[in-house]
């Protein structure tokens, strides 16, 4: 398995396109997040949530692009015809599924680790040098959210991976994936809140689960906990990914 | 020794291997031979596991793929020279593949040395001839140093020195003990390269024996005598059963009739020759004999208009 996973270590990390797009999921939030504490840092209203919040929030994009990073990792095998060198250098195809899936859930996970670090350290630094009070102890979901990031980001690539695994195209695994959390959820919420007269249902559509996981704000609002949520989407993330293995494992490659 | 048992792959209704059984024996190259769409490639993708196929194995020395520990070290394939992602470089898409079977990474310039890739080892594949990444993809072969080799096509997009340098590889590989199954449409190339055929047709086996005796089996034969009075051999000749075609000024092709008889009624008529052989067809024929009705596509007459 050490084996593997070197290999795939190797294929991830010589993608030009992984590169660009880890960038992009780094800076983005970054940049908001000094942004927002450049303009607003001497702002009397300017406090360690509205900091936590920026950042936590805007790492949900920077997830999704790791969403997509894993989505490419298995769809562009598909696409250029790699996966067949691959699965004939290791015929026991699901050995491949699970270090790709193990190696591009760290790679982004560490990602989403240094977006949190750089942002909040550079954040607070900059907030304070403009009269703003950072203390993370005022907020105590503040870490919590934080450690969502990482969470939401493995979670996320999970999912993205799943999806890449089934459907093997690219485009339409990066459709799904943006289209799914962002208009499909919310659609679909807004349906099922009109017809059930419950609404707080829309916090129990997967991507909307997971992303409660970063949230700053309280969330004791009838919708899952943080953990519940979060272990909600881990098994949606991780079924998808199961049905992906099982169809790559049955199909011709 | 690869060892190919009742092999079966549907695609929706088309079968496109069926029961095909057959052996690749060591120190040999085998051609794999068929038209366009006789299940060559699908063949050797069942063998490798990357097709399921409904019904059959192959085993490799006893071994299906599958079980296979390290298979870089026990078989090494190409089925096409463009699974590669053009953005990587040439050196990485051979360490991630020695990588996953755990192959040093010295190994990778050695046989980018082998191919003669070693100055553009670093460029990315995007920037590859398909003659390039032949030889890439005949290096990733080589990577595990396996004692069976599977090819398919190799020779498509090399130039003439690419096609004789991958010939003397083949055949000096397989001159090590190595088992060795190229198909390719290159008959010529097969002639001089296999000793040994497989040879399908609609995903069923035709024929599977020596290049010799398929040539004997299949080609024509004929004897052809060159003499200032050829014309007076027609009629002995036809007498005596032979079918005689003029092909030039005093020259005969006799079919149906060996060398030693035509040579005595020759003698008899007391003609001076100027050539007496027996002449055969090329593989080409042989093949095309073989395979008439296992088209999958045929034309119809463009060549003649």
């Amino acid at each position: 398995m050490i084996n593997l996973l070197r290999s795939e270590w190797i294929k991830l990390r010589t993608v030009t396109m992984n590169w660009v797009l880890a960038i992009i999921a780094v800076a983005f939030p970054l940049v908001v997040t000094l942004l927002t504490a450049f303009f607003s840092g001497d702002d009397a209203g300017f406090n360690t949530r509205d900091l936590a919040s920026v950042l936590t929030g805007t790492a949900v994009v920077a997830a999704l692009l790791c969403g997509v990073i894993a989505a490419a990792s298995i769809t562009s095998e598909f696409g250029f015809g790699t996966i067949r060198p691959t699965f004939a250098a290791t015929p026991k195809r699901v050995k491949v599924i699970v270090a790709k899936g193990v190696v591009v859930v760290l790679a982004t996970s560490v990602l989403a680790i240094l977006v949190v670090l750089i942002g909040w350290l550079a954040g607070s630094n900059l907030s304070s040098s403009r009269g703003a009070t950072i203390d993370l102890a005022e907020v105590p979901t503040a870490v919590p959210a934080m450690i969502g990031v990482v969470v939401l980001t493995a979670l996320m690539s999970l999912a993205g991976y799943g999806f890449g695994l089934i459907t093997r195209s690219t485009p339409v695994a990066v459709s799904i994936l943006i289209v799914w959390p962002l208009i499909a959820e919310g659609l679909v919420g807004a349906l099922l809140s009109v017809v059930t007269g419950n609404d707080n249902i829309g916090a129990w559509m997967p991507f909307q689960a997971g992303i409660r996981l970063v949230l700053v704000e309280s969330i004791g609002d009838g919708g899952p906990s943080r953990i519940v949520s979060g272990g909600y989407f881990g098994v949606v993330a991780l079924t998808l990914v199961a049905l992906g293995s099982w169809a790559v494992n049955r199909r011709d490659a | 020794m690869i060892s190919v048992g009742d092999l079966t792959k549907r695609f929706g209704p088309k079968v496109a291997v069926d029961h095909l059984d057959f052996e690749v024996r060591p120190g040999v190259v085998t051609g794999f031979l068929g038209p366009n769409g006789s299940g060559k490639s699908t063949t050797m993708r069942c063998m490798l596991g990357l097709d399921r196929p409904e019904a059959g194995e192959t085993l490799f020395d006893g071994t299906p793929y599958h079980d296979l520990k390290r298979p870089l070290h026990e078989v090494g394939a190409l089925l096409d020279a463009g699974y590669v992602h053009p953005g990587r470089s040439a050196r990485n898409h051979l360490r991630w593949l020695a990588a996953s079977n755990g192959i040093a990474r010295s190994r990778i310039d050695e046989v980018l040395e082998m191919v003669g890739l070693t100055s553009v080892a670093g460029s990315r594949l995007r920037s590859y001839s398909l003659g390039m990444r032949q030889r890439l993809g005949l290096a990733g072969v080589l990577l595990g140093d396996p004692h069976t080799i599977i090819l398919d096509e190799p020779a498509n997009g090399l130039d003439p020195e690419g096609i004789r340098w991958i010939r003397d590889v083949l055949t000096h590989l397989a001159r090590q003990g190595r088992t060795v199954l190229v198909s390719s449409h290159q008959l010529s190339e097969m002639a001089l390269m296999a000793e040994d055929l497989v040879v399908i047709g609609q995903g069923r086996l035709i024929e599977q024996s020596t290049v010799a005796s398929f040539v004997d089996r299949y080609a024509d034969h004929w004897v052809r005598v060159q003499s200032p009075t050829a014309e007076a051999l027609v009629g002995p000749l036809t007498a005596a059963g032979g079918e005689v075609t003029t092909v030039a000024a005093n020259t005969l092709d006799i079919r149906g009739l060996d060398c030693v008889a035509v040579g005595e009624m020759a003698a008899q008529q007391q003609m001076v020759l100027h050539e007496l052989s027996s002449q055969t067809g090329s593989l080409e024929d042989a093949f095309l004999k073989a395979t008439a009705g296992a088209q999958e596509y045929t034309s119809t007459g463009l060549a003649a208009q």
